[in-house]
């Protein structure tokens, strides 16, 4: 809410500056988002008085003024308003001053006589609508003060909180002013006269729900002239960031901004003889103050007539009952409507005025009937007219009542940690107009909503909580309010020393170490995009059962359905991604344009899907490399990211959740996005994913560099500490190495022979493939393929019998399961 | 053979040896006449295969004189050698020498990226309190993201979020961190200290400090007697592990609908230019909150804190924009080792 200091002081007596007065603020609770001087660029802009006004010699629609604008200082300024007069005083643009469309004021010819500057009108400056005449000023204004100086505001724009909006208003805001500064604060209302006939004269009022509307009063004003509201009335608004509309519109507003109450006018000639507050029927048409004709429903709350809506209650006015230029008697409706109804309604329609802001925060009783004997004085003040006798009200009765809320002045200081005495407390409280004496008897505490806590009177105080203060139901809630106005600086930082939880190891170790060690081997982490577009989210989804087991239920498995937002902010990010691959990419790509003719990428993130348990997370670690590894020295061999390198960097992953990674084939529907020929299931216990190049379709393609993905789920990384590892000492006799080199047919997958390899020989310590080539003589495709396998036998014979029936045992399963031979057998 | 003349032998062979010793050039040159002379096939062993047809009395004349002849010859190849060794390694030095002062091949280092390592510096500031990390679900329910955290529905409160929804009604992006403390007190048993990072969505529109996407790290503490004073003492530590020793905190009243009392935290540090930079919202865990959590508010009481990780990490770094975060270009990430 903008807050215009001078307006501010007529409630309460605010000597600090609009700085110091921001700090207290902030400091006690208010929130300000920003300090402004309304009317600062009006600084080349001074106060002039005319001194003579005559027509111009060649010109019939022009004046010849001279104005002057200092005690020496007078300028000659032609002017083509008729509605000045010697004596005047007005605003006058010197040479040199830019106006707001940017025009520059230069000295100039017009018509033979030379101008020394420019008579603003109230529209040139911004500060009221009247863009016809000049802008006349009060007979007292400081002849030659800059404008900025005489018309400009300081303004304070205050953040005010859902809970506080006793706070949208002057009234509201002077009673935080005066308790932070002590200041008294005063509020005066303005006297109503009434005359003429009673109001119930034709008019009738029917309030049909009354929980919907626990207060409605009506005034009738007759004899209106609908015109501008007076400058300084406009000039007000205008500051406050509303916009004028007509002497009657702005009375309301007037009130709303100084009372936080909002009010209506209805054109009484568009109203029948009834005015009736009920819910809309199914279906119902209005045709709302922006012309724009909306369908209503049951749950809206309209103010009506016997012949149909008249207005969106608490929210908009009607266009057909609208205040115009013919209006002679005006309706003014002050109500009270329950909040949620409103919030609904406003939120349904798109609808957000500054009346439907202040009705859901929720509004006070007793200000109903104020605000319209004000918004009523207001009207007859600007646009004549006078007030009929009496107001129809639907429930005089329904008043704002304090309540009374016993809290424990103990708990508040249990609470804050700081020893506030009850007295202190007590007259912390009376600051914000919360009276609160020892309770005279025993008392319901109220903690939650659904919780009291009866107390003896001696714990006790009771406080009478304001009508206004609408927020404070709990005993918290007063806590808050002791704590803000004892001033959280003086309250002294301790550390908690009280029973520590049991040790929990930090879920995140395991992984924070496959990070470090991915950016020791050159690669860079990236976050990027869960919402993705619908082409991104297509081009790859982690297949359903790739990750299954305990690894599943660990690091979460990937489900079929994607998530899709109802309400997206575009296209480009409406969907939840299923694979971290296609945003890796979208990175990558990024990088190739930005010239990064290598890169290495990872992130360790989430993929998202639904299935029949509902929305499932999975965490996953992904991989985009292209281009060289290492940077390029002369004389020194670069490394090329290959599908070797890339299995390189999983294996010590890996190896870091003591997991070994194994590589089979791919299976039919695991990846759009992989090289058919180039690709890998990653597998072994622990670990499950893909890996492979890119495929060359894909629109990131160059030739060269060939891109490379991985993205596979790791035991441990989203729960996992690193695995103590059980070592064995090693004898002193010397590993002992057997080579096996097979001959395979073309089909045959090195990674089915290693994992039979794996499965016979369990004796070896390690198996690796050190030989894989295409030997001179060998059948087409047919490959060499040589495993080393090594052994630690803990004396120099032991196990060697074993060792050679392993290994034949392997040999001879190959060859009935694959059709490999031993090479060496044959002649060579 | 004559005594005599093979006396003679053995000297003309001393002579002549020394004369060649003296005469070699390297190393390889004095092995090979080392072992021509000397060795099992040399040229002394040769001569003295004539011993035998001394007679008894001359042969150990004959052998002590090819001894003293041995021992001269194998005293001039030592000195030879020694000669020629120092004279080699000279010549070796000179001939391998390089240019050791290039800069040498550099390493294509990678980086963290900044969101991570400022989620695991707050992880390991609050680790040593005694808080552990959790990491809840992003996709939650309107229940625990708004109405058990004190939130009803169609309160003005909610406009504080602009929630991303999912078709399935009742779903939504979660817009904070804090349903992880419903979920935390529902999971454990009081003492609880955790801290609850991760990725959040809102409907917001991007620029420089807003994203629809971005990162919170909830702090939790939830404990017998835990005062508002100590949840300063707590923020101003954390305060001091971001931004270092001269970081100071300022507190001020806030709003949020699950704490009571709410606080805002300011700080100031050596490094900041703009004064006063608001970090993080806090307070008192609201008593309504606790119920829900399964907590008996008149047992327990904590504290939560919600801090944004951007915001930190561009604190911390001097990064202007927050869009850089998703942008992810390898040369500012590079630059973050």
């Amino acid at each position: 809410m903008r807050v215009l200091l001078s307006w501010l002081r007529e409630f309460v007596d605010v000597q600090l500056t609009p700085e110091q007065l921001a700090d207290a603020l902030m400091l006690r609770g208010l929130e300000v988002r920003g300090l402004e001087r309304w009317g600062s660029t009006w600084q080349t802009m001074v106060v002039g008085e005319l001194l003579e006004v005559a027509p111009h010699p060649r010109a019939d629609r022009l004046l010849l003024t001279k104005v002057r604008v200092g005690k020496e200082q007078v300028l000659e300024v032609v002017c083509g308003a008729r509605n000045i007069a010697v004596g005047q005083r007005v605003p006058v643009a010197l040479v040199g001053a830019v106006m707001l469309d940017g025009r520059k004021i230069e000295r100039a010819e017009k018509m033979g006589v030379t101008s020394e500057g420019m008579l603003c009108s109230g529209a040139e400056l911004d500060a009221t609508d009247d863009g016809e005449g000049i802008l006349i000023l009060d007979s007292k204004a400081p002849i030659g003060m800059s404008m900025s100086d005489f018309l400009g505001e300081d303004v304070i724009d205050v953040d005010v909180k859902p809970n506080r909006g006793d706070l949208l208003s002057l009234l509201g805001l002077a009673r935080e002013v005066g308790a932070i500064t002590g200041a008294p604060v005063t509020y005066r209302a303005r006297l109503l006269h009434e005359s003429g006939e009673p109001v119930t004269s034709g008019l009738r009022l029917v309030v049909a729900d009354a929980e919907a509307a626990p207060r409605v009063l009506l005034r009738v004003v007759d004899g209106v002239k609908v015109g501008a509201a007076p400058d300084a009335v406009q000039m007000r608004l205008k500051a406050a960031g509303l916009r004028s509309i007509s002497n009657v519109v702005d009375a309301t507003n007037y009130i709303m901004l100084e009372l936080g109450k909002p009010t209506h006018v209805f054109d009484r000639a568009a109203v029948g003889s009834e005015i009736r507050i009920r819910t809309a029927t199914s279906g119902e048409r209005l045709t709302t103050l922006d012309h724009v004709e909306r369908t209503l429903d049951v749950s809206d709350l309209v103010v009506a007539d016997e012949r149909g809506a008249l207005a969106l209650a608490g929210v908009m006015g009607g266009a057909s009952s609208e205040v115009s230029g013919s209006t002679e008697s005006v309706i003014i409706e002050s109500a009270v409507f329950a909040p949620a109804s409103i919030r609904r309604s406003a939120q349904r329609h798109g609808l957000r005025s500054e009346a439907s802001h202040r009705f859901e925060r929720g509004q006070e009783l007793d200000l109903a009937p104020v605000a319209a004997d004000q918004v009523a004085v207001l009207i007859t003040a600007w646009a004549g007219g006078s007030v009929r006798k009496g107001q129809l009200d639907s429930d005089p009765k329904a008043i704002g009542v304090t309540r009374e809320l016993a809290f424990r002045p103990a708990r508040v200081r249990a609470l804050i940690g700081v020893d506030i005495s009850d007295t202190e407390q007590s007259t912390l409280l009376s600051g914000i107009s919360i009276m609160s004496t020892p309770a005279k008897r025993a008392a319901s505490v109220p903690v939650t909503r659904n919780r009291t806590v009866a107390c003896e009177k001696g714990e006790l105080l009771s406080a009478v909580i304001p009508p206004w203060r609408r927020d404070l139901e709990l005993e918290a809630d007063i806590a808050e309010e002791v704590a803000r106005l004892y001033g959280y600086d003086r309250i002294p930082p301790t550390l908690p020393g009280r029973d520590l939880p049991g040790y929990q190891p930090q879920p995140t170790a395991l992984r924070d170490r496959v990070r470090s060690y991915l950016a020791a081997a050159g690669l860079s982490e990236v976050v990027t995009h869960a919402l993705v577009a619908e082409s991104i989210s297509e081009r790859h989804a982690e297949p359903v059962g790739l990750v299954s087991g305990a690894l599943a239920l660990s690091e979460g498995a990937a489900v079929s359905e994607v998530l899709i937002l109802s309400n997206p902010l575009s296209v480009d990010h409406d969907r939840l991604r299923r694979s971290l691959l296609p945003s890796l990419l979208d990175r990558a790509e990024a990088n190739l344009r930005y010239g990064a003719l290598s890169g290495a990428l990872f992130e360790v993130g989430r993929g998202y899907g639904g299935g029949e348990a509902g929305p499932q997370e999975w965490t996953r670690l992904a991989l985009v490399v292209w281009g060289n590894i290492d940077a390029a020295a002369p004389g020194a061999v670069t490394r090329i990211w290959a599908l070797d390198e890339v299995k390189r960097a999983i294996a010590s992953v890996a190896a870091i959740a003591s997991v070994e990674p194994r590589y089979l084939p791919t299976q039919t529907g695991d990846s759009l996005l992989l090289h058919p020929g180039r690709a890998a299931r990653i597998g072994g216990e622990g670990i499950a994913g893909l890996v492979g190049e890119l495929h060359p379709a894909a629109p990131e393609w160059r030739d060269a560099p060939r891109i490379l993905l991985a993205e596979f789920a790791l035991r441990g990384l989203t729960s996992g500490v690193p695995a103590v590892q059980q070592v064995t000492l090693p004898p002193t006799t010397p590993p002992v190495q057997r080579d096996v080199a097979l001959a395979a047919p073309a089909n045959v997958l090195v990674g089915d022979l290693v994992g039979l390899a794996g499965e016979c020989v369990t004796l070896a310590v390690s198996t690796e493939l050190f030989d894989l080539f295409v030997a001179p003589g060998m059948a087409e495709g047919e490959r060499s393929v040589g495993l080393r396998f090594t052994f630690q036998p803990a004396a120099a014979t032991e196990l060697d019998a074993q060792i050679t029936a392993q290994l034949d045992t392997f040999t001879s399963t190959a060859a009935t399961r694959y059709g490999t031979r031993v090479r060496g057998d044959e002649a060579q | 053979m004559e005594l005599a003349a093979l006396e003679e032998q053995l000297r003309t062979l001393q002579t002549e040896s020394l004369a060649k010793i003296s005469a070699a050039s390297s190393s390889a040159a004095l092995e090979d006449l080392g072992s021509s002379l000397l060795g099992k096939r040399g040229v002394l062993t040769d001569l003295l295969r004539g011993i035998g047809s001394l007679s008894a009395q001359d042969r150990p004349k004959i052998g002590s004189l090819a001894n003293e002849v041995r021992a001269a010859i194998e005293a001039a190849l030592a000195d030879r050698r020694a000669t020629a060794g120092a004279a080699e390694l000279t010549a070796r030095i000179v001939a391998e020498r390089v240019d050791a002062t290039t800069p040498g091949p550099l390493p294509q280092l990678g980086s963290l990226h900044p969101i991570p390592e400022t989620i695991a510096a707050i992880a390991q500031i609050m680790g040593s309190f005694g808080f552990t990390v959790s990491e809840g679900q992003e996709v939650e329910d309107d229940v625990t993201n708004f109405q058990l955290l004190n939130i009803p529905e169609d309160h003005p409160s909610r406009d504080l979020w602009d929630t991303l929804y999912l078709r399935e009604p009742g779903r939504l992006l979660r817009t904070h961190t804090s349903p992880g403390q419903i979920r935390a007190m529902r999971a454990g048993q009081p003492p609880i200290r955790v801290i609850l990072p991760g990725r959040c969505f809102r409907y917001e529109a991007v620029d420089a400090s807003h994203g629809f996407e971005f990162h919170q790290v909830e702090g939790l503490l939830v404990d017998r007697g835990t005062t508002l004073a100590d949840l300063k003492g707590i923020l101003d530590e954390l305060a001091r592990g971001l931004f270092g020793p001269s970081a100071r905190t300022r507190f001020r009243p806030g709003y949020y609908p699950f704490t009571e009392p709410s606080v805002a935290v300011d700080v100031s540090w050596g490094g900041s230019k703009d004064g006063w930079m608001t970090i993080l919202g806090a307070g008192m865990v609201h008593p309504i909150v606790l119920e829900n959590g399964g907590i008996d508010p008149e047992t327990h009481q904590g504290f939560a804190f919600g801090l944004g990780v951007e915001r930190i990490a561009m604190l911390r770094h001097g990064i202007p924009d927050l869009r850089a975060f998703l942008e992810n270009d390898l040369r500012m990430l590079r630059g973050l080792r």
